[in-house]
């Protein structure tokens, strides 16, 4: 087993983090799925409002790829087709029926999946709606069936706040784990599948044991796959890796152990204005409003699906996205702040920086989804180098692309950046280099496809 | 409390949008921004952000410098009470020092922050907080006895030539208060070198009383004839390294008190404003430019080349220049080795411009200025060795 340690990014110590007890929640009424969370697809229907559906029915396709399809996570009828500014497909909501009937797809056992073609395996992954959870570095867009990847990478930590932890997923899953473990090293071929955590994650290391190639430790985002590639390859044929969640990992394996489309989901609800921070066991594309019916927090609350880094804020009345295990609440902070504030030594304040006292201490604060401060120019204060996991020097790239330098942006490792936020999170200028960097990435991805 | 809010309350609907003073928001806004926060929340990810913004680290600045403010004030009038003949009461010598000081103070911040918000209102951008650092930084590198005039003309050069012509703080490449002091001292020798003019006479005296020499520890050093014995010649025109360290002698309002540059840089280092690298680079490159200096010299060399290294850093305004000018993180180096290299710059050119080069006595600040133009090379050389190392990923 080898061991990383990875020195540059930041971890913040925040209230509101879940508790490790699982609770079952009970059926919700509707299940949706989110085309527009899915990045870079291009989603066309295959349904209409009022069609009736099974779990596992093809919802929609891509049209890049018109053979990745994705499923229905429940059976009923189709309630609503929400759309959004150009018609972008928002949410496609089932409503379940009292009981619920599922297409039905290969059953294959540990031995057949060793000994299946691994072009029929991809097939059935394909047809059981799992691709979509394969996805490529460094885009992070779905995997390309036709190719053979480096190595798949599946990251088992929780260091965002806050994300499911593996502990509460795993329980009582370890063997179909493995056997997911299974199908993804058919998928690699000759090559390796890459199972990581932290060696914090006792749990994971004593049911897991064997199966663990590296121990990552270090703050977040230690515990994305991007970091560990970055931190290990020797080549540049190895930055198109394959990675899988998780969770998703347990998703692969269902779908094979059961021949049902998996529908099962652990989430984290955390954050200071969850009123019960813990992990549910749900469906995916589970009601957010049935993961939080309550809050406990007089102003307004933001909600964020997956950590508060990297996930979206989105409406209560929304669904849960199929990549996302977790949803956070946190005051929105859309209120003044306390009077000469700008001088108050801010024992409570969460920061990188050391220029408030709450660096002195180890209690657990409290964030609001506040900028705290206006646009400035960059002033080179230097402190998205000090976080970036990757190497990259931020300002400078941003400054490269804002010069339109793309060239050089991608010599100084744009395309390593493993989209963590850090970066925005501690700039003092408040620049959204964040946002800068992952349009860039986009569009040097899209102008390489149209190639 | 509840009075400021509504104040803001009720006037923030002149300046918004369709107001009447619509053009005006950036005044309004860098007020209301120091009492009150803004209720602005993220629209992107990550949902979060630092509490920290540039309105804290700038005002962590001017925090440190207010020491050097006590200090100016009460040395001015200190001084200008000795040459004068006056008594060295506390009271008399304090008013002395505010009467000199607070006017310059106040005409180089309404002069600023008047280029600041010109240039913001007419750019539409928000008044950045790097002005009011500037504007603190360049009173106090001036002489005591500088025209109200000249210091109006010298900040503005600092600020429209030095900083808004090239887009403001933040695309600037030298430190606006040095440019304004360098303007001041090339453009006006007469009322900003020499000897006389850092101390303030009071009263009916226009020649200081007998007994008192306007001379700085700089210019003992550099006009002195007595080889090999520079710091005799110093302690005898009462250039104790003590009273060096503590800047109780003639020189510009705040910079000679190396005391509380220590303590300012601490301060900084320890909050994590001002890069460490950049200071202690400074600290090494006078050290030891000072000292192969001293090796070099012979019986027959100025006697400036006998200058000890310690006295290289305790003499005049040098470690003030390292510690808040130096460290302007926009106009240094940005790259963390590149910081030292350009640190150590900084420290040997001050000590060569001292000593080989009688027409500046203060090398410091003129130093830093040129170090400044090499900053974006020595990150462009780091930068490109850095890429080196990396896999490519280029897509």
């Amino acid at each position: 087993m080898n061991e990383l340690r990875i020195k540059r990014g930041y971890s913040l110590n925040l209230v509101g983090a879940p508790s490790p007890d699982l609770e079952q929640l009970n059926r919700p009424d509707r299940v949706a799925v989110l085309p527009e969370r899915i990045p870079f697809i291009k989603p066309r229907l295959k349904v209409a409002v009022e069609d009736t559906v099974k779990v596992g029915s093809v919802l929609f396709i891509d049209k890049r790829r018109p053979e990745i399809t994705f499923l229905s996570p429940g059976g009923g009828k189709i309630a609503e087709i929400n759309f959004g500014p150009r018609r972008v497909i928002r949410e496609i909501v089932v409503a379940l029926d009292e009981k619920e009937a599922f297409e039905p797809f290969p059953k294959l056992d540990g031995t057949e999946i060793d000994s299946i073609e691994r072009l029929d395996l991809i097939t059935t992954i394909i047809n059981g709606g799992m691709w979509p959870l394969i996805r490529e570095l460094p885009y992070r867009d779905i995997a390309r069936p036709e190719a053979m990847p480096p190595a798949i990478l599946v990251g088992m930590d929780a260091k965002e706040p806050f994300l499911a932890n593996p502990e509460s997923y795993l329980k009582g899953n370890v063997d179909l784990f493995r056997s997911g473990l299974r199908i993804l090293r058919r998928l690699a071929g000759e090559n390796s599948v890459h199972l990581f955590t932290s060696p914090r994650q006792d749990y994971v290391r004593q049911t897991l044991g064997s199966d663990i190639t590296c121990l990552v430790s270090g703050p977040y985002p230690a515990d994305d796959p991007g970091v560990m590639l970055y931190h290990t390859k020797t080549s540049s044929s190895e930055n198109r890796a394959w990675f899988v969640q998780g969770q998703d990992v347990l998703m692969l394996a269902r779908l094979f152990a059961f021949g049902r489309y998996p529908t099962e989901r652990v989430v984290a609800v955390g954050g200071s204005a969850a009123d019960r921070p813990r992990h549910f066991r749900t469906r995916l594309g589970v009601p957010l409003i049935h993961l939080a019916p309550e809050v406990k927090h007089n102003g307004d609350v933001r909600y964020t699906a997956g950590g508060l880094f990297r996930g979206y804020a989105i409406p209560s009345s929304s669904y849960l996205g199929i990549y996302e295990t977790a949803l956070n609440l946190v005051p929105e902070g859309n209120v003044p702040g306390e009077l000469l504030g700008l001088f108050r030594p801010g024992p409570r304040k969460p920061t990188f920086s050391r220029a408030f006292t709450s660096r002195v201490h180890r209690r657990a604060l409290t964030v609001d989804c506040n900028v705290h401060g206006g646009d400035r120019a960059c002033i080179a204060c230097g402190y998205c180098t000090y976080v970036c996991p990757v190497d990259i020097l931020p300002q400078f790239t941003y400054k490269a692309l804002y010069a339109g330098e793309v060239e050089e942006a991608l010599s100084h490792g744009l395309l390593d950046c493993v989209e963590c936020g850090l970066c925005s999170f501690v700039c003092p200028s408040k620049i959204d280099l964040y946002e800068t960097f992952k349009q860039a990435k986009a569009d040097v991805y899209l102008e390489q496809l149209r190639a | 409390m509840k009075l400021i809010e509504r104040f803001f309350n009720t006037t923030r609907k002149h300046f918004d949008a369709g107001g009447r003073f619509e053009k005006y928001y950036p005044v309004f806004e860098s007020i209301e921004s120091v009492f009150f926060g803004a209720p602005r929340v993220t629209q992107t990810a990550p949902n979060i952000r630092d509490s920290l913004d540039v309105k804290r680290y700038m005002a962590l600045v001017i925090v440190a410098l207010l020491p050097h403010y006590a200090f100016g004030v009460y040395n001015v009038g200190y001084q200008s009470h000795l040459a004068s003949g006056l008594s060295t009461a506390l009271l008399p010598v304090l008013f002395t020092g505010l009467k000199a000081v607070v006017p310059v103070v106040v005409v180089v911040y309404a002069v600023g922050f008047f280029w600041e918000s010109l240039f913001a209102v007419v750019r539409k951008h928000e008044i950045s907080e790097g002005l009011f650092v500037s504007c603190a930084l360049f009173p106090l590198t001036l002489p005591p006895t500088i025209p109200l005039w000249q210091a109006a003309i010298g900040i503005s050069f600092g600020i429209v030539i030095g900083k808004e012509i090239f887009g403001g703080t933040g695309r600037n490449f030298l430190n606006p208060a040095l440019t304004g002091r360098a303007f001041l001292y090339f453009a006006y020798p007469v009322q900003n070198s020499g000897d006389a003019v850092w101390t303030l006479l009071t009263g009916s005296q226009t020649v200081p009383v007998d007994g008192f020499t306007g001379a700085t520890p700089l210019s003992v050093a550099a006009v002195t004839e007595r080889f090999g014995d520079i710091h005799q010649a110093l302690a005898d025109a009462g250039y104790t390294p003590l009273k060096l360290l503590l800047g109780t002698y003639p020189g510009s309002v705040g910079g000679t008190v190396t005391i509380l540059s220590v303590v300012g840089a601490l301060f900084l280092i320890i909050l994590g404003i001002a890069n460490y690298r950049i200071i202690v680079g400074c600290v090494l490159g006078m050290l030891l430019t000072a000292l192969l200096v001293n090796l070099l010299a012979s019986e027959s060399s100025i006697p400036y080349m006998h200058l000890s290294p310690l006295y290289h850093l305790m003499v005049g305004g040098a470690l003030f220049g390292f510690v808040y000018m130096a460290t302007d993180p926009v106009s240094a180096a940005h790259m963390q080795g590149a910081r030292w290299v350009f640190g150590f710059g900084c420290g040997a050119l001050t000590v060569l411009i001292r000593v080989f080069n009688p027409a500046f006595p203060e090398g410091a600040g003129l130093a830093i200025l040129f170090m400044n133009l090499f900053a974006p090379l020595l990150d462009r050389i780091e930068i490109k060795l850095r890429i080196k190392k990396r896999v490519p990923n280029v897509g």
